[in-house]
C-alpha cells in the first residue's frame, strides 16, 4: 500500500497510471463512445479517411478503426498481462526456493534456467508456436515457457542476499516455519525488483505479441489484435495510411505506459535513507 | 573558339553514339511475384517456372492468344486420324540456342520424358505408346486406345521439346543453363531476385523477339511491384494490388491491362468432415455467399462470380448460374438439414496473398450470418497444400489454374475421385461424373463431348463440394512504351512479339 501511496509523487509514475487508466477507461466506454460492430463488413464505407464519425478512419472492410483499436486493448492487454504476470509468479516462486535453500535445489533450478536462457527470446518462442500451431492458448504456452527465467534469476540473487540479513537471522533464531519466512519475511522485499522488471516486460510482450500475430502465429483474424491490424494495413499504406497509423500508436501508447509506470515504480519502492 | 566547337560536336558524337547503343540493346524489365522453383518441365507446377519455362523452350503445338484453339509451335501441320490413334507431325526447321537442328528424336526424347516415372505429368502421356520417326521432319505418335487430351496435353509446358543429346549428356545439370528453341535464352538466374534472358539468335520466327534483352525480376511483395513501375525500375508489373489500380491507372504513361484467364477460386469442402458430408449444408455455404461483395470489396470489381470449381473456357455453359446471395434459403436448407444454429469450422488461409486472407475475412463475417462459426488458420502455402493434400482440414481456401485450353485437365483434378487428387482432396465422389470423365477421353473433340462436360459441370454445381466464389481478373500495370504485351488465358505471357517504343 505503500506503493500506491507513493506512486502519484513521482511525475513519470502518475502519468504512466493516468495514461494506463484512459486506456482502460476507453476500452470499457468503447460501446457508448462508438456506434460501430469492429467485425461487421460495410464495403461502401471502405478506407474512409479519419472523421468525425469515424475518429480514426475505416479499414478496407469499412471497419471504424477506433473501434477496432479498442477492442484490440482488450486482446493486447489480456495477452500481455497474463503473458507477464502468470510466468512471473511461477519465477518468484523458483527463485526464492533456489536462493533460500541454496546448495543442490539451487543448483539444480539455476542449471534449468541456464538451459532455456540459452536460446534466444523470439527464436524459442517462435520455435514453440511453431510446433504447436498458431492460437491464443498456444501463445500463452510458449510465453509461459519462457518468461519466467528473468524472475527466477533476480529473486534468487534477493533473496540470497536478504537471506544473510539480521532480522532473517531473527527469524531462524525464534524457530519461524521456513515457508512462514519466507512468504512474510523475504518475499515483500524480494519481490521489488521483480515487480520493477514485469513493467518493462509488459512492454516487451506486447511488442512480442504484435510481432507474432505479425508473422501470422498468433491470435488469428479477424480479432482485432494490433499486430493484425498493422499486418492487414500493409497493403494499403499508400492510400491509407491511418489504417497503420493508429494500432501502431496503440502500441506506442502502451509502451510508454508502462515504461513511465516502471520508473514510477523503481522510485517508490526504492527503501529510504 | 574552335577547339570549343570540337569539343562540343565531339560531345555531342559520343551522346548519339551512346544513344545509338542504347536502342540497339533494347531490354524489357518486368516484376512478378513468383520465384521460379526449377526449369525442369516435368518437375514443376508453380506458376513462376511455368511462365519462364515456356519462355525458354517450345511445345510441338500451343494455345493461340485467344485461348481457344491451338496454333502451331516446333509443328508446322499436324493430322489426327479419325479414331484419333495416330497424331502426325511435321516439324518445322527450327534450331535450338545453341544452333543445333530440333530433330523427330528429340521430340520422341521429350515426350518419352514427360510420361516417365520421374515426370510429375506422366499420365497426361503415357497414353501415347509409340513412336515413328518416317524422315528427319516427321514424327507419327501412335496410342493403343482413344484418349482425346492426348493432343492438346502436347501443348502444356510438361511436353516441352529439350535437345536429346544435352539432357542426356548433362542430366539435371542441364536445366541450370537449360537449352531450348523458344525465343529466350537463359542468360543468367539470381534466385530469389532475377532471371535474365537474352534473344534466342536461332528463334525459328525470323526477326523476333524485337527485344534483345528480357529481365524476369522476382518481388514478392505486390506494393513493391507497383513502386518499381511507378519509380521506372521495370516496364511492366504484374500483379499489382487491387486496391492500388485505381490510383495506379492516373499516373501519367501507366497503363493497366487487365484479362479474365482460366481461373476459378473456391473454398474446399472436406466431405469427410460430419457437417460438410450433407449436400443440403455445402449448398447452404454456398446460398450464404454475397459473391458481388467480394468482388466489389475484395478485387475491386475485377472479376466475375464463379457457377463452379471450372474455370470459364471451352465447352463451358453460359446457361449455368452462380448461386444467388439469398440468406433465407441457405437458413433453410441448414435446419433441413438439422443445422438450425450452424456450426464450427475451420478454414485454412494462404498467409501469404493478401487477396486469400482479405476474402477470407469476408466469407467469415458472411457465413456467421447464418450461424457458421468459422475460425480462420493462416498457414504459409506449402502447409496449407500438405495439409489439405493429407485431409486434415474442414475448409481450405483455394483456386486452380489451367495451364491447357481443354477442360480435361482441370475436371480431372477438381471433380473426379479418385483420378488425380481425389476432387482436389475433398473427398467428394459422383459416379455419375466419373462415367463421364472416362467417356469424354474417348470422345472426338465436338458437340458430343462438350455437352459430358456441361452435364460433369452441372453435377459438380449442384453437389458443391467447394463454396464458388469468383473468377478473379489477372492485372498487370505497364508503361505505355511497351506494346505488344499480354497475359494469356492460361496465365503465362509471351514476350516474343513485344517492342519498346520510347
Amino acid at each position: 500500500m505503500l506503493v500506491l501511496k507513493n506512486l502519484p509523487r513521482s511525475p513519470a509514475g502518475a502519468i504512466g497510471l493516468a495514461m494506463l487508466l484512459v486506456t482502460l477507461l476507453a476500452t470499457v466506454l468503447t460501446p457508448w463512445l462508438s456506434p460501430w460492430d469492429p467485425y461487421a463488413l460495410d464495403f461502401g464505407a471502405a478506407m474512409q479517411a479519419p472523421s468525425a464519425s469515424h475518429w480514426f478512419g475505416t479499414d478496407n472492410f469499412g471497419r471504424d478503426i477506433f473501434t477496432r483499436v479498442m477492442a484490440g486493448a482488450v486482446f493486447d492487454l489480456r495477452l500481455a498481462l497474463i503473458c507477464v504476470f502468470v510466468p512471473m509468479a511461477f519465477g518468484v516462486a523458483v527463485g526464492m526456493v533456489a536462493g533460500f535453500f541454496g546448495g543442490w535445489v539451487d543448483a539444480a533450478l539455476m542449471r534449468l534456467t541456464d538451459i532455456v536462457w540459452a536460446f534466444p527470446f523470439y527464436v524459442l518462442v517462435l520455435a514453440i508456436v511453431g510446433v504447436l500451431g498458431a492460437s491464443e492458448t498456444n501463445l500463452y504456452v510458449a510465453f509461459f515457457l519462457v518468461n519466467w527465467i528473468g524472475y527466477a534469476r533476480i529473486v534468487r540473487g534477493e533473496t540470497m542476499l536478504i537471506s544473510r540479513l539480521e532480522y532473517i537471522e531473527a527469524t531462524r533464531v525464534l524457530r519461524f516455519g521456513r515457508i512462514r519466512v519466507m512468504a512474510r519475511h523475504v518475499l515483500p522485499n524480494a519481490v521489488t525488483p521483480a515487480l520493477v522488471y514485469s513493467m518493462s516486460d509488459v512492454v516487451l510482450t506486447v511488442q512480442a505479441i504484435a510481432a507474432m500475430s505479425f508473422f501470422g502465429l498468433g491470435v488469428q483474424p479477424p480479432a482485432p489484435e494490433w499486430g493484425i491490424l498493422i499486418v492487414e494495413s500493409i497493403d494499403y499504406m499508400r492510400e491509407a495510411p491511418w489504417m497503420t497509423l493508429f494500432p501502431g500508436l496503440a502500441i506506442v501508447w502502451i509502451g510508454i505506459a508502462f515504461s513511465l509506470l516502471g520508473e514510477g515504480l523503481s522510485t517508490a519502492l526504492k527503501p529510504k535513507g | 573558339m574552335m577547339n570549343r566547337l570540337n569539343f562540343r560536336a565531339v560531345l555531342l558524337a559520343t551522346t548519339m553514339s551512346l544513344a545509338g547503343l542504347a536502342a540497339q540493346a533494347e531490354t524489357l524489365r518486368m516484376a512478378m511475384g513468383y520465384d521460379p522453383v526449377s526449369l525442369d518441365p516435368i518437375a514443376t507446377s508453380d506458376n513462376g517456372s511455368i511462365w519462364t519455362q515456356l519462355l525458354i523452350y517450345d511445345t510441338l503445338v500451343r494455345p493461340d492468344a485467344t485461348g481457344e484453339k491451338l496454333e502451331p509451335g516446333l509443328a508446322e501441320s499436324w493430322t489426327v486420324s479419325d479414331d484419333g490413334l495416330t497424331i502426325g507431325f511435321k516439324l518445322r526447321d527450327a534450331k535450338f540456342s545453341d544452333g543445333t537442328p530440333v530433330t523427330p528424336q528429340d521430340v520422341q526424347f521429350s515426350i518419352e520424358r514427360a510420361a516417365s516415372e520421374d515426370s510429375g505429368w506422366g499420365r497426361f502421356y503415357r497414353p501415347i505408346t509409340s513412336f515413328e520417326i518416317p524422315n528427319d521432319h516427321e514424327i507419327v505418335m501412335h496410342l493403343a486406345e482413344p484418349f482425346t487430351p492426348a493432343f492438346n496435353n502436347l501443348a502444356l509446358f510438361a511436353a516441352a521439346i529439350l535437345p536429346k543429346a544435352e539432357v542426356e549428356a548433362k542430366g539435371q545439370a542441364f536445366f541450370d543453363a537449360p537449352i531450348g528453341s523458344g525465343p529466350f535464352v537463359l542468360k543468367k538466374w539470381t534466385r530469389g531476385s532475377a532471371l535474365e534472358l537474352t534473344k534466342n539468335p536461332y528463334y525459328w520466327q525470323a526477326g523476333k523477339p524485337a527485344v534483345d534483352d528480357a529481365v524476369l525480376e522476382v518481388v514478392t511483395e505486390p506494393s513493391a511491384r507497383a513502386i518499381k513501375l511507378e519509380a521506372g525500375e521495370v516496364d511492366v508489373a504484374l500483379d499489382p494490388p487491387l486496391n492500388q489500380i485505381k490510383d495506379l491507372q492516373s499516373k501519367p504513361g501507366v497503363v493497366i491491362g487487365e484479362v479474365i484467364p482460366y481461373r476459378a477460386d473456391f473454398v474446399q469442402l472436406n466431405t469427410r468432415y460430419a457437417p460438410l458430408g450433407d449436400e443440403k449444408v455445402r449448398q447452404a455455404l454456398n446460398y450464404a455467399i454475397d459473391k458481388d461483395a467480394l468482388i466489389k470489396g475484395v478485387l475491386y470489381g475485377a472479376g466475375k462470380p464463379a457457377a463452379s470449381a471450372m474455370p470459364v473456357m471451352a465447352y463451358a455453359d453460359p446457361d449455368l448460374k452462380p448461386y444467388p446471395h439469398d440468406l433465407a434459403k441457405a437458413k433453410e436448407l441448414l435446419a433441413e438439414a438439422g443445422y438450425p444454429d450452424g456450426f464450427e469450422a475451420e478454414m485454412l488461409v494462404d498467409s501469404g496473398i493478401a487477396t486469400q486472407r482479405n476474402t477470407a475475412i469476408a466469407l467469415q463475417a458472411m457465413l456467421s450470418q447464418v450461424g457458421v462459426r468459422v475460425k480462420i488458420q493462416m498457414l504459409e502455402s506449402g502447409t496449407q497444400w500438405e495439409t489439405t493434400k493429407a485431409g486434415n482440414y474442414q475448409m481450405s481456401l483455394s483456386y486452380t489454374t489451367s495451364d491447357t485450353i481443354d477442360p480435361d485437365q482441370i475436371i480431372g483434378f477438381v471433380a473426379v475421385n479418385p483420378e488425380r487428387a481425389n476432387a482436389y482432396h475433398t473427398e467428394w465422389k459422383s459416379d455419375r461424373l466419373n462415367d463421364l470423365y472416362a467417356q469424354e477421353r474417348q470422345t472426338v473433340n465436338g458437340p458430343e463431348r462438350g455437352a459430358m462436360f456441361q452435364d460433369m459441370i452441372r453435377i459438380l454445381h449442384d453437389g458443391a463440394p467447394y463454396i464458388y466464389l469468383y473468377h478473379p481478373a489477372t492485372v498487370w500495370a505497364q508503361k505505355d512504351y511497351v506494346k505488344g504485351f499480354s497475359v494469356l488465358p492460361t496465365s503465362n505471357f509471351r514476350l516474343e512479339d513485344v517492342t519498346i517504343e520510347k
